[in-house]
């Protein structure tokens, strides 16, 4: 058999000559691939950057010694570390933002003459070291950032830096693989002077083992616990997780629809082909032959699509890398994704999905054409007569599926929320299964209540087109089933985003309460971790205009393993004056008893539900001065982190973390004070000397 | 090779089957077809020898065509045997039926059957394809035959009925098969036309010597072939 020549001949002209169906199912395995594409490249790219930012300008270090509440901490610590180990690299980190470039950038001070060599530089011998050490604000970046910005030796950067525009001297740039491109780095020294950091390092990096690792836990200060770097990156990846799952499934929907639309192509062109392939059968085309031949139409197809959803994945990656990254700033840690390009391995990646996918859209309607008898090639309706019999048989099936599919959703809601939710994903195929299988009784009941209306409406139209769909029930079984799924997905995203704004829209009315947000400009996230200036404060605080500054702090939490992060508020602030224009009594009551003596805290739902607490319950968290437990007399919804969240009055920052300061405050004004004219005040005063993000609460909400 | 040889190893009973079929190339013996609770052919036998050409003769639904599929491998009888040039295909698989239809049978039908998408010249070489055979040199010489050659990569749609049969005729006897069978081959022909075609059928198959069954419902169609037989309710006469 010349197969070749067949396939030239018999598939690749009919694809020619089928433009409507040939572009349906193209477009249709792009858009699914293309997504799939997109979205994996997003989140692999996330990753990769977050693994990049745990593992920062060490790479080599396998441990690293943090602060519990994720703030910069005393460097006296660091001569006693060093005396246990000597692979002990003390860094001083912070994330600066660039508006020229629109691009964040992660800021390294590091300790040079120890460090440096463990980067990987190619051209270690020519860096110019002499200027590095002498100017205070020289840096060295990455031949990446340099080549994606044109950046060369002697330019300057204006990042903002905690509340503060700085300028950065591009001394000279590393050529290394070892750095993520955004990474900047700088002396410590030069960056504990340049920032006003001296005495503070964010971290000690450490090239170690257990049994040292054990001894360094004796003598250090309970703010300090030593991390494996393995762990960390574990963690911030499980935070990443559900994103990352969540973006994956739409895009397996997406290709589901693909694999329909396929299916749907290459299941019309057999039925339409039906003659042609009895013709062929007559003349001693063997059953392999077409088989062979309607499955290379279904990869052929496929494989376009795929080379087209490879295209189209690009633009989707671009986007993509641009959305993850701004939600994930936002809800979890500054990261930034500078590249978005797909790799030799995305497109094979793509192309075998895209290939395996049209293997299995092709291969039911493929084998179905192998049944064409050479003398069928005149008995229309035939094939689908074959099926019609079974047609109780599959609704059953299909209902059974259903049943199943439901079933095993609701298993994984209830008793697995945080896991990966592999059981109702699995439903959720089985529920498209199941509706696949009911769909042609479903349909058939619905031409049955349709046929008479029908044809009284659209007289021997409606009859020939009830009929029509009648002979032919699986081939519209297929379609509707295609314009289901979409729908669906279409629904289901929407009834999501209007459920989600819906109860975002109470939560804002409940928390968003003062009228200016005043933030460092820096900070991208819902919550940064570093103090913005007092002298910033205290300026607010002495304008007529304002009635009260709530003084807000972020800080991380350890909470059974895991970071969650809380928030300080000055709950007499809040309740005396926000309380009198939107608060229930309910919620008054309990501000009430966070602003009295005993120790009471409100926690987010994700805690409640992930840990079973319960209002009265206890929670015990971890404070510089030990274990603190506080009664729970709060669960609210929170929509500023997925991390979990824990709310507490500014007093117990004060006494258990020793610390009063504020990572953004919220002020208040007088009533009759013009808010737009107040802000505008703020800018004209505070901008040309701070950097910072001023918002009234109607940008902010 | 012969096409037998490998198909079907040779034993005592295909032995003595060659021994009783003398010259004959096909063989009906007591078939019975039936579609549902209709019996289509009631015992047909029938012999007919290498190089003959026959036609049958008969009414719509007189089971003609039936008679026609069962020779050409494309459905199976309920009873009886059909052997062919020494062999019992009623006892062939699927795969040796098709293997069968491939080598040894050219179809003529009557609504040409063409492949609507191919060219008139792919279109006569599809036989030679499916044998693995890419032999141009052979399809432009079936085109010459049947006088197509200018119209060589005109579509199926683009030729009139008389021009689209004779695309059929060659595509039939272009792998050299031993038997034609033409189901109503003037049917859809206007009478000029027909007459045209059934003197091309019949001039090429003598020249090729081919085991031709045809059959029709008009009389001097039928008298094209060297024997008439005639076929109703199921039954040859």
């Amino acid at each position: 058999m010349n197969l070749s020549k067949l396939i030239k001949i018999l598939v690749l002209r009919n694809i020619k000559e089928e433009k409507f169906l040939t572009f349906l199912s193209i477009i249709g395995i792009a858009l699914g691939v293309g997504l799939f594409t997109g979205v994996k490249v997003a989140s692999d790219r996330a990753i990769s950057s977050f693994e990049s930012n745990i593992k920062g300008t060490s790479s080599y270090a396998n441990y690293e010694v943090l602060d519990i509440s994720g703030i910069d901490f005393n460097e006296h610590v660091y001569r006693n570390v060093r005396e246990i180990e000597e692979n002990s690299f003390p860094l001083l980190k912070v994330f600066g933002y660039i508006p020229e470039i629109k691009e964040a950038i992660n800021i390294n001070g590091i300790y040079t003459v120890k460090t440096i060599r463990f980067l990987n530089i190619s051209t270690l011998a020519d860096i110019d070291f002499e200027n590095y050490y002498r100017q205070i604000n020289g840096i060295l970046i990455t031949k990446k950032f340099s080549d994606k910005h044109s950046l060369k030796r002697g330019d300057l950067l204006k990042p903002l830096v905690y509340d503060k525009e700085f300028n950065l001297k591009i001394v000279d740039i590393l050529d290394t693989d070892s750095l993520l491109s955004n990474t900047v780095v700088m002396d410590i020294g030069n960056f504990q002077e340049y920032f006003k950091k001296t005495g503070y390092l964010s971290g000690i990096d450490l090239d170690t083992n257990e049994k040292t690792i054990e001894q360094l836990k004796n003598i250090l200060p309970s703010n300090l616990r030593v991390e494996k770097k393995e762990e960390i990156f574990k963690n911030q990846k499980a935070l990443i997780a559900s994103f990352r799952y969540n973006l994956q499934f739409v895009s397996l929907i997406a290709i589901l629809v693909g694999i329909f639309l396929l299916y749907s192509t290459v299941f019309v062109s057999v039925v339409k082909r039906r003659t042609e392939i009895g013709i062929l059968r007559s003349l001693g085309a063997d059953k392999k032959t077409i088989i062979l031949l309607f499955t290379i139409q279904g990869m052929v197809l496929g494989l376009i699509g795929s080379i087209l959803g490879i295209v189209f994945g690009q633009f989707a990656a671009y986007f993509s890398v641009i959305a993850v990254e701004k939600t994930i700033s936002t809800m979890y840690s500054t990261i930034s994704i500078s590249d978005y390009l797909i790799t030799k391995s995305d497109v094979l990646t793509a192309l075998t999905l895209g290939l395996v996918i049209s293997l299995i859209a092709s291969a039911v309607p493929s084998f179905e054409s192998s049944k064409i008898r050479p003398n069928e090639s005149s008995r229309e309706g035939s094939f689908e007569g074959k099926y019609r019999k079974h047609q109780k048989y599959f609704f059953l099936v299909g209902v059974l599926i259903i049943f199943s599919g439901v079933i095993l959703s609701y298993l994984d809601y209830t008793y697995t929320p945080f896991d990966f939710p592999f059981l109702a994903y699995l439903g959720i195929l089985l529920i498209i299964a199941g509706f696949t299988f009911v769909s042609p009784f479903y349909l058939s009941i619905i031409l049955k209540i349709i046929k008479r209306p029908m044809e009284i409406i659209f007289k021997a139209i409606g009859r020939i087109t009830v009929g029509d769909i009648k002979g032919n029930i699986y081939r519209f079984s297929v379609a509707l089933m295609t314009v289901a799924i979409s729908s669906a997905l279409i629904i289901a995203l929407f009834t999501l985003i209007f459920s989600f704004r819906g109860s975002l829209k109470g939560w804002i009315n409940k928390y968003i309460t003062a009228d200016v947000y005043i933030k460092p400009a820096s900070c991208r996230s819902n919550y940064c971790f570093y103090p913005m200036s007092e002298e910033v404060i205290n300026k607010v605080k002495s304008y007529s205009e304002v009635s009260g500054v709530d003084k807000f702090r972020a800080l991380q939490l350890e909470l059974f393993g895991r970071k969650v992060v809380a928030g300080f508020a000055d709950i007499k602030v809040k309740r005396e004056i926000s309380g009198k224009r939107y608060y229930e009594s309910e919620y008054d009551e309990v501000l009430k008893e966070m602003e009295g003596v005993e120790k009471v805290a409100g926690i987010s739902d994700y805690l409640s539900l992930k840990y079973g607490f319960k209002k009265g319950d206890l929670i015990e968290l971890g404070t510089p001065s030990g274990r603190e437990a506080f009664r729970i007399n709060d669960i609210f919804s929170s929509y500023s982190t997925t991390s979990g969240f824990v709310y507490l009055d500014r007093k117990w920052l004060k006494e258990y973390w020793g610390l009063d300061d504020a990572t953004q405050i919220s002020v208040y004004v007088k009533d009759g004070v013009d808010v737009d004219l107040f802000i505008d005040k703020l800018k004209e005063r505070l901008l040309p000397e701070y950097s910072l993000e001023i918002m009234n609460n109607q940008e902010l909400r | 090779m012969h096409f037998s040889a490998h198909l079907v190893p040779i034993n005592i009973r295909k032995c003595f089957e060659i021994l009783i079929s003398g010259t004959h190339m096909i063989e009906l013996e007591n078939i019975e077809k039936s579609y549902g609770n209709t019996k289509v052919l009631k015992g047909i036998n029938l012999e007919i020898n290498k190089g003959e050409f026959i036609s049958v003769m008969g009414s719509s639904g007189s089971g003609k065509s039936t008679l026609l599929n069962l020779v050409g491998g494309m459905d199976r009888p309920e009873r009886g045997r059909i052997i062919i040039d020494g062999e019992n295909i009623t006892s062939y698989t699927d795969e040796e039926l098709t293997l069968y239809r491939r080598k040894k049978v050219g179809f003529i039908f009557q609504f040409f059957n063409l492949l609507p998408n191919i060219t008139v010249f792919e279109n006569i070489m599809m036989p030679l394809l499916l044998n693995g055979s890419e032999d141009k040199k052979t399809g432009l010489e079936y085109i010459k035959r049947v006088g197509l050659e200018e119209k060589q990569n005109a579509y199926p749609y683009q030729l009139s009925g008389g021009e689209q049969q004779r695309v059929a005729i060659s595509r039939a006897l272009i792998h050299n098969p031993e038997i034609i069978l033409a189901d109503e081959p003037t049917g859809s022909l206007d009478s000029e036309t027909e007459k045209k075609i059934m003197e091309l059928i019949k001039q090429l198959v003598e020249e090729t010597e081919k085991t031709v069954i045809l059959v029709t419902h008009e009389h001097y169609i039928a008298e094209y072939a060297g024997r008439m037989l005639r076929i109703k309710d199921g039954i040859i006469f």
